[in-house]
This record gives C-alpha cells, sequence and structure tokens, in this order.
C-alpha cells in the first residue's frame, strides 16, 4: 500500500484532469487515475491507429488537455482499472488492477469524474449486431476514423443526432434519416442559453448545413419502433409520436432500410462510484436523472468526497474543467489548507463560469429529454436487459408480483445482475416500473452499487498467493 | 382499528413461515417489514442448502428445512446438487474428521471419500485435496428469488403485509402491543420478532436488551463461465461455498466478514477479505482465474454469543417473542419458522426451541 | 463487405497494417486501432458471447467499456475488445 495522498482524481477527462492540474498548482500531494491509457475521456479521446487526420476542434481541445497535464506535477496512472473504493475513518481507499497486478492507493479526499454514460430506450430488435450506441458512434468517427455502416440510421434524441450523422456525411457515409424524439426546433425554445456559446452554437449550424445539403431525411417527432434484419440490421420501422408525444398503435409506420442504425438518447450520470460510496443522489430530468447531490463547492453527503463535471449532473464538456478546478480548490479547503473565506473569494469567479459553461449542457439535456411515449409503447418481447435477456414482459409480470422498486425488481427479474452492471438497462426498467406502479422515479429508487465497478479476472483481483498464507484462522463454530 | 391476533416484525425466512403456521392456525396476522419481503438476509445470502456446515445441535432442525426448500423446488431455484467438504492439509484433514463424525452421529447424511474419488467426480477441483467428505443431500437455491416466493406464499394465505415501513416503535400495554410505522400503527394481540440483523434494536423498543452481535458477510459472483463445477463446495473450516448455477455463474461465499452495520443501513465490501475469500475460491478450482468476477455484496447475520438461536418468549415481556441468530437461518428457517408458531398458538412444537431467558437478564422489577 | 469499406479514407493516414487471428480466420487491421472497430470493419460482426441460446453478442456497441458485448479472449484473457489496441498476431477467441 503506497503513502496517504493528498487527493486522488478519478476519471482523466475534461473534469477530472482539470481538477488534478488546479489540486497540484495548489501544491496538493494528487495522483488522477484512468482506464484509458492517455487522459481525455471520452469526449477528447486520443485517435489510435491513426497517424494523421482532420483537425477537429475536439482533437484542439483535448491536445490542450493533455500538455497542460504533462506540464504539471500530476502523477498520472493510466490504464487502471479501478474496481473498489472504500471509505475509512478520514480516508479513501482505492483499488485498482493494472497489467503488474493489484493495486490499492489511499488518500484523505477523493474527487470522482467518472463522466456520462448514455442513456438507451430499448426497442424491439435494439440487440441486433448493426445498433450501435450513438455516443459510440461518435468514438467510431472521431478515434478510429471509421463509420458505423454505409447506409445509417441515425436515431434518439439529444445533440449527438445531429454530430454523428454529420460525422458519417463527413466520412463519406449516407444517412438513411434521421430519427428525432423531438419536435422540429425544439432545441431552440431554450435559445439564449444556447446563444451563451456561440462557438457551440455554429457547430450545430454547420452540422445542419450538411445534413440539409446532402438532403438527408430528417423525421421529428418520430421514433423507431422496431429494427429488423437476420440477425444483422437491414432496416428499421419508424412512426410518428401524437401531439402527446404517444406512440400510438394507429401511427402510419414507415420502412427505411440501413446497414446500421446509431441509437441513443442523451447522456446520464456516471454514478456507479458514488452509489458505492453511499453518496446522497436525487433524481432530476434536467441534470440527466439520477446524480449524485453535490453543493456548490462539488461537494457531496459524504465528507472527503468530491464530485465534478457531468458525474454531478449533465453539465456537459464545457462546464467540466471549471468544475473540476471548484473541486479541486474545495479539497484544499476541507484539508485545511486555507481558510473558508480565503477559498471562497479564490473559488467565486470559478463558479461563475462553472454556471454560465453550464447552461449550454444543460439546454442540451434538456433536448434529449421525453421518450414515455417510446417506453410506454416498448412490445412486451422487447430486451430490456441484455445481459440477463430480461423483457418487458418480465419485468411487468415482476411489478404485477408486488416488487415496486428497482432492487426488488432487479432480484426478482435479474435485471442488472450481468457484467454491464445494469448500466444499460437500469434507466429504462426504472422507466417502466415507474409507468406500471404508477409511481415517481424516487419512489423506484436505484440498485444498491456493488463492486466491482468493471468485471474483474479472479486472478488478476487476487494476484500471487500462498495458500499456507491465507488467514484461515478460525473455524466457525462447531 | 383491525386488532391483529399477531404482527410479524420482519418478513424474512423466519417471519413469514412463523406467520403461515400461525395463520393457518387460525390466528389473524399481520407480517410487517422494514424493506421488500425477502430482501435482506433471506434474499443476499449465498443460497448454500448444505447439511455438512450446519452445527451439530441444528441438524434436526436443518434436515428439516431441507426438505421444505426441496419442495418448493424450481420456484426458487432448488437444486440437490450433492455437495464436497474439501481439506487442503493436516489440520484441515482433523478438524473436517473430527466435525463431520459428529454430524454424522447427529442424523446427517455425510460420507467420508477419497481424493480420488473427489477428483472423479469434480475433476476441475484442485490437485491438493488431501481429505473429503460427501452429501448427498446438499445443493442450493437461488436466494434472490425468495422475496417472490415467499410474497406469494402470502398472497395465497391472503396474509396482511406492510412492506417498505420500518417499525419505528412498540407500545405494549393493557390487551397486547400497538406496532407503530411512519405511516400506521398496527394493533396486536402478540407480536414475534423476527427480524434478524435489526432484531436487538426493535426489542429495545420493549425495553428489552439482547446481546445480539451482528456479522456482514460477503458474497461474491461471477460472469458465466463454462460448466466446470456440479456439486456444492465446502471447506474443512467452514470458510469457503463455492457453486456454479444453472446458469454458468459462479457464487462465492464463506462468511469473509464485510464492514457497515444494520443500524448505518448498509454493509460494505472490504476488498482485503474479499479478496482471501477469492483466493480461496480459486485455489480449490484452479479454473476460476480466469473468470471475472462481477458482483460482490454484504448481507447482514445477527448472532449471539453461543451461536444457538433465539427463539422462544421475550423474557419480562408477555405476549411478546423473537425468533433470530440462527445459524444457518436460511435452510433451517422453514423448520424454526413454523416451530415458533406452535409456541405462539399454544401448542406444544415438535422439537425444542432455544429459550433467550438463557441470554438475557430481566430487571428484577419487571413482571 | 471489404474490410477497407469502413473505414475513412478522405485526409487520413493510418498506421502500419497488421494481421491477426480471430477464430482462426485472419484478420486485416491497422497496428493500433481498437480490436472491436477492427473486428466491425473486417466483416466480424457477431460472437457466441455467454449465451448459451438467444441472440448473438455484437463485437461494438458502446464502443467505451460500459456495455461488456464485446468482451472476448484475447491471448487468454477475457477483455473488452473495445478496450484491446491491434497489434500483429493477436490471438482473439470467441468462444470460451
Amino acid at each position: 500500500m503506497s503513502a496517504l495522498l493528498d487527493v486522488i482524481v478519478l476519471g482523466a477527462g475534461p473534469a477530472g484532469a482539470a481538477a488534478a492540474v488546479e489540486a497540484s498548482r495548489r501544491g496538493l500531494k494528487v495522483l488522477l487515475v484512468d482506464e484509458a491509457l492517455s487522459a481525455g475521456g471520452q469526449v477528447y479521446r486520443v485517435a489510435t491507429g491513426i497517424r494523421a487526420s482532420k483537425a477537429t476542434p475536439e482533437r484542439a481541445a483535448g491536445d490542450a488537455l493533455r500538455a497542460a497535464l504533462a506540464a504539471s506535477h500530476v502523477d498520472a496512472r493510466f490504464g487502471h482499472r479501478v474496481w473498489q473504493v472504500e471509505r475509512n475513518t478520514a480516508s479513501f481507499a482505492v483499488h485498482a488492477v493494472h497489467v503488474s497486478g493489484p493495486v490499492t492507493l489511499t488518500t484523505r479526499a477523493l474527487i470522482v469524474a467518472g463522466g456520462a454514460v448514455e442513456r438507451h430506450i430499448p426497442i424491439d430488435g435494439w440487440d441486433r449486431p448493426g445498433v450501435i450506441g450513438l455516443a459510440g458512434a461518435t468514438v467510431l468517427l472521431k478515434a478510429q476514423c471509421m463509420l458505423p455502416g454505409r447506409h445509417v440510421v441515425v436515431a434518439g434524441a439529444g445533440p449527438l443526432l445531429l454530430a454523428v450523422a454529420a460525422g458519417i456525411i463527413h466520412g463519406g457515409g449516407r444517412v438513411a434519416a434521421v430519427v428525432d424524439l423531438q419536435p422540429r426546433m425544439r432545441w431552440l425554445r431554450d435559445w439564449r442559453s444556447l446563444a451563451s456559446r456561440p462557438d457551440l452554437l455554429a457547430r450545430g449550424a454547420r452540422w445542419m448545413a450538411t445534413l440539409l445539403g446532402s438532403r438527408t431525411p430528417m423525421l421529428h417527432a418520430s421514433a423507431v419502433r422496431r429494427i429488423e434484419g437476420n440477425p444483422v440490421v437491414s432496416s428499421v420501422v419508424v412512426a410518428s409520436l401524437d401531439a402527446a408525444g404517444r406512440l400510438g398503435a394507429g401511427t402510419r409506420e414507415r420502412t427505411i432500410a440501413c446497414d446500421s442504425v446509431c441509437l441513443g438518447f442523451g447522456l446520464q450520470p456516471a454514478t456507479d462510484i458514488t452509489r458505492l460510496l453511499g453518496a446522497a443522489h436525487a433524481f432530476d430530468a434536467a441534470r440527466g436523472g439520477w446524480h449524485v447531490v453535490t453543493d456548490q463547492h462539488q461537494a457531496t453527503s459524504i465528507a472527503g468526497l468530491f464530485v465534478c463535471g457531468d458525474a454531478a449532473g449533465i453539465a456537459g464538456a464545457a462546464a467540466a474543467p471549471w468544475s473540476g478546478r471548484v473541486a479541486a480548490a474545495a479539497v484544499d479547503r476541507h484539508l485545511g489548507r486555507v481558510s473558508v473565506a480565503e477559498a471562497l473569494s479564490a473559488t467565486t469567479p470559478l463558479h461563475a463560469a462553472r454556471d454560465r459553461a453550464a447552461r449550454f449542457g444543460r439546454a442540451m439535456t434538456q433536448v434529449a429529454e421525453g421518450g414515455d411515449g417510446v417506453i410506454a409503447a416498448m412490445a412486451p418481447g422487447t430486451p430490456v436487459c441484455l445481459c440477463e435477456q430480461v423483457s418487458r414482459a418480465t419485468i411487468d409480470a415482476a411489478v404485477d408480483a408486488g416488487a415496486t422498486t428497482m432492487s426488488e425488481v432487479k432480484s426478482a427479474t435479474r435485471c442488472g445482475m450481468g457484467p454491464c452492471g445494469g448500466r444499460l438497462c437500469e434507466d429504462a426498467a426504472a422507466r417502466l416500473i415507474a409507468l406500471r406502479t404508477g409511481t415517481s422515479r424516487d419512489a423506484v429508487g436505484m440498485a444498491t452499487g456493488r463492486p466491482p465497478l468493471r468485471p474483474v479476472a479472479l486472478d488478476q483481483l487476487a494476484g500471487d498467493f500462498d495458500y499456507d498464507a491465507l488467514p484461515i484462522a478460525q473455524p466457525v463454530p462447531l | 382499528m383491525t386488532r391483529y391476533d399477531l404482527a410479524v416484525v420482519g418478513g424474512g425466512i423466519m417471519g413469514v413461515t412463523a406467520a403461515l403456521r400461525a395463520a393457518a392456525g387460525g390466528m389473524r396476522v399481520m407480517v410487517v417489514e422494514r424493506g421488500g419481503i425477502g430482501s435482506e438476509a433471506t434474499g443476499v445470502n449465498a443460497g448454500t442448502l448444505s447439511l455438512q456446515i450446519k452445527r451439530v445441535a441444528l441438524m434436526p432442525y436443518a434436515l428439516r428445512g431441507h426438505k421444505w426448500w426441496h419442495q418448493a423446488g424450481d420456484a426458487v431455484g432448488f437444486h440437490r446438487t450433492g455437495g464436497y467438504t474439501l481439506a487442503f492439509n493436516a489440520r484441515e484433514q482433523a478438524l473436517l474428521e473430527e466435525r463431520m463424525r459428529l454430524k454424522m452421529e447427529a442424523g446427517a447424511p455425510i460420507t467420508f471419500v477419497s481424493p480420488a474419488q473427489v477428483h472423479a467426480a469434480e475433476p476441475a477441483l484442485g490437485d491438493r485435496v488431501v481429505a473429503a467428505s460427501y452429501c448427498a443431500e446438499d445443493g442450493h437455491a437461488d436466494s434472490t428469488r425468495s422475496g417472490v416466493y415467499l410474497r406469494q406464499l402470502l398472497r395465497d394465505a391472503a396474509i396482511e403485509t406492510r412492506e417498505h415501513a420500518p417499525v419505528v416503535g412498540i407500545d405494549a400495554g393493557g390487551a397486547g402491543f400497538t406496532v407503530r410505522t411512519a405511516t400506521s400503527n398496527i394493533d396486536a394481540t402478540n407480536v414475534l420478532l423476527a427480524c434478524g440483523a435489526w432484531t436487538k434494536s426493535v426489542a429495545a423498543m420493549l425495553d428489552v436488551t439482547l446481546p445480539i452481535d451482528v456479522r456482514v458477510n460477503t458474497v461474491t459472483v461471477t460472469e458465466k463461465g463454462p460448466m466446470l463445477l456440479h456439486s456444492a463446495i465446502g471447506h474443512a473450516t467452514g470458510l469457503l461455498t463455492l457453486k456454479q448455477k444453472e446458469n454458468g455463474t459462479f457464487l462465492i461465499g464463506g462468511g469473509w466478514q464485510g464492514r457497515g452495520s444494520p443500524e448505518a443501513g448498509r454493509g460494505d465490501v472490504v476488498a482485503d477479505t474479499m479478496l482471501q475469500n477469492l483466493r480461496l475460491a480459486r485455489f480449490a478450482l484452479p479454473a476460476l482465474a480466469g473468470v471475472r468476477a462481477v458482483r460482490a455484496w454484504t448481507g447482514f447475520e445477527a448472532f449471539v454469543p453461543d451461536y444457538y438461536p433465539l427463539a422462544g418468549a421475550l423474557p419480562g415481556v408477555p405476549g411478546a417473542f423473537v425468533l433470530a441468530c440462527v445459524r444457518g437461518g436460511y435452510t433451517i428457517g422453514p423448520c424454526i419458522g413454523p416451530l415458533m408458531a406452535d409456541l405462539i398458538l399454544g401448542r406444544e412444537p415438535e422439537l425444542p426451541l432455544f429459550d433467550p431467558a438463557r441470554v438475557v437478564k430481566v430487571p428484577a422489577n419487571a413482571s | 463487405m471489404t474490410s477497407t469499406d469502413l473505414r475513412i479514407t478522405d485526409g487520413v493516414e493510418r498506421g502500419p497494417r497488421v494481421s491477426f487471428q480471430c477464430d482462426g480466420r485472419e484478420v486485416e487491421a491497422h497496428e493500433g486501432e481498437s480490436l472491436a472497430a477492427a473486428l466491425w470493419a473486417g466483416g466480424i460482426r457477431t460472437h457466441a458471447g455467454l449465451h448459451e441460446d438467444g441472440p448473438p453478442y455484437r463485437v461494438l456497441f458502446c464502443a467505451m467499456g460500459v456495455c461488456q458485448q464485446c468482451v472476448v479472449q484475447v491471448d487468454g484473457a477475457r477483455v473488452e475488445a473495445c478496450r484491446v489496441l491491434v497489434r500483429a498476431g493477436l490471438d482473439v477467441r470467441t468462444r470460451t
């Protein structure tokens, strides 16, 4: 076990990297940990297998982030798969596996910058090969310079729809249709927030121009009902929503041929580590759903635990570095190194910058909201939990038999018990439970966080050991 | 307001099987549960139904409880697989031989088998087995399905339940008790405290101090792996349970200690102890090396210093009863729950119970 | 579909061409690509995964280590294909 650190930052995306650099600048002994092999997170992920490609704003931002990190005194540990985080009296222990073996790190304060995971709404056939997450398609386009297909339907909700569709066209592919849950121009509803970032707004406008220029069919207030193929995707069936957002049986359907479907319904905060630690969480659709509760200083309900970036509620990549720096300042104060007044005066401009930058991200989060009509119309046989092959019908039956919470449905159906730990299905399952019980997402709750945070092979966890040295002292009572 | 003959505090295997027997005996019963039915120890234990790990004095109860699970069958994922208990060195062999002999005398159908026999039956087990015992009755059930099954039994018997209703107080007086939850009061002539790890704090509501302590047992499950193991595997010390479920996942337990408390409402896995548990499992079954662990959790197990059950009248409080601290409670519950109800019904239980008075000092001025 | 179909060519210069084995089949890719992307572009779209019955697993879905759909055996260890970088001679097996 290593010496006690001042702070460990989990996640080297824009929030975590900024937090680590700021903490280091303040003279704290800081360690930055990520499973990836370089910093940037998903949004600024470094391209691999590519020697040269066209410049993008993301690459420039990612390169700047990596340069700032390299110029700092931050001790960055990449390739570390964190599987357990424990809270002790006045410290935290982070357990990870690395190619060199198991690693345990201890720290007085912890900053979690776990980012976001994509939200999915299960659709009949969404388990077919050729269906790729929208966020995954972004990674494929940006980090691999690769198309998801040659003739792609891009469907769901949120800003990634435009980004992915335009990326496919720029890359030489065709977009068979963009199927957007939101009505046309929904994103203009909060134009003031969008106008706060003219650069990002202009980028969205360029994506839109690409789609218009290529005459890509844009289907608004619409959703994919079914994905067909044998087994690889060959077409989708699309229907339009009525004025109330319902996907009724009577709605007109159309079939669109394609060789891939990019599907996603916005981002939700990664809560796995904060759930594991038992921090307070709250549900708020405007922040992407369940998220850890943080105060103005990114502090959680647990002393010494801070969360920044999208993990604290979706606010976007622009706000992430600011919230990271706020968290680092708060750690400085938590460790008693600066007075409250001094910390406050130093961080107020950071708070303001963070809150300003978050307006754009929050507006984008709202663009990804909705989908209750798609949830309600989900066919009974649709697999919700892909790992354990749990269908909507099975979840509904468990609710009818008396289960009312996510944890109870998990026990009754195995929904969320597979290797992905419910990251793909829990949101949809909870929505189905809330719908059938007529209760709120708060009442349905979240499943309890469990280690390992990611699946880890037993030999990696166990490391080398000598049987005779195992602490097998006291047998159970006879 | 309805007056119940019996309010059962705790909807686990103990409380539910007691409620079923009491209702069958003519009582009007209410089960009140802080979470969901069967969601604590009953639903999160490793599902081991092994006679080899039961205490000698509890063997008759375990044999009966085992039959109940067997009859529940597919609904609880019951599998009678047979089970091997392994010793890897001379010390463990001595322990195994001494313990299993006593369990055989107590009626468990256990035999000693040679390492060659173990290897022939379970070739995937490591080659360092020096001694082993076998019990054909051993097996396992899927504990996560307990809640669904128990809830259905209660529904079928038309027993009322209040779920997600933690008890905040119990008033004793006059003709009975008022069990208070945040949203309602339940009036009952008798109360049965069958609330596992929470029994100490609920008994305190009746001013009775029970010397209960709590273990925080860790269980780990892996992803699906190739089918390698047919039997339930144990260790001479009792510090390993290992089985492969029908779906291919491996379930690893053995009572390694996590951290937390029922009062805090959560138990946490402690990496250091969990890893020792996994090392032991990996030693027993080398092919586990490349299999990925996907989830580990803890469950609370209440015990008193002598590790025998509290099953009988709550000392000093007429009409109140307690059923808790049963080591091997998942197996034994469906036997001892009904016996407990027999006592409350005024019948003579078929097997003796375990009077809590042995561990409780009743104040001199108590009735 | 040929392996070049999905790789964007306009303005992109890739790493050296390498090949590796997947279930005994030779797959062409570029050094440093994510294994999941390389399988996808190489026309390997599904694998048996852990289901004995039921639909096949995908080699590519979340592309960021979350969904666990792309977990395969690489040089003996079960890993997410989207977290493995291709190098010459990888031994990839999709059946356990």
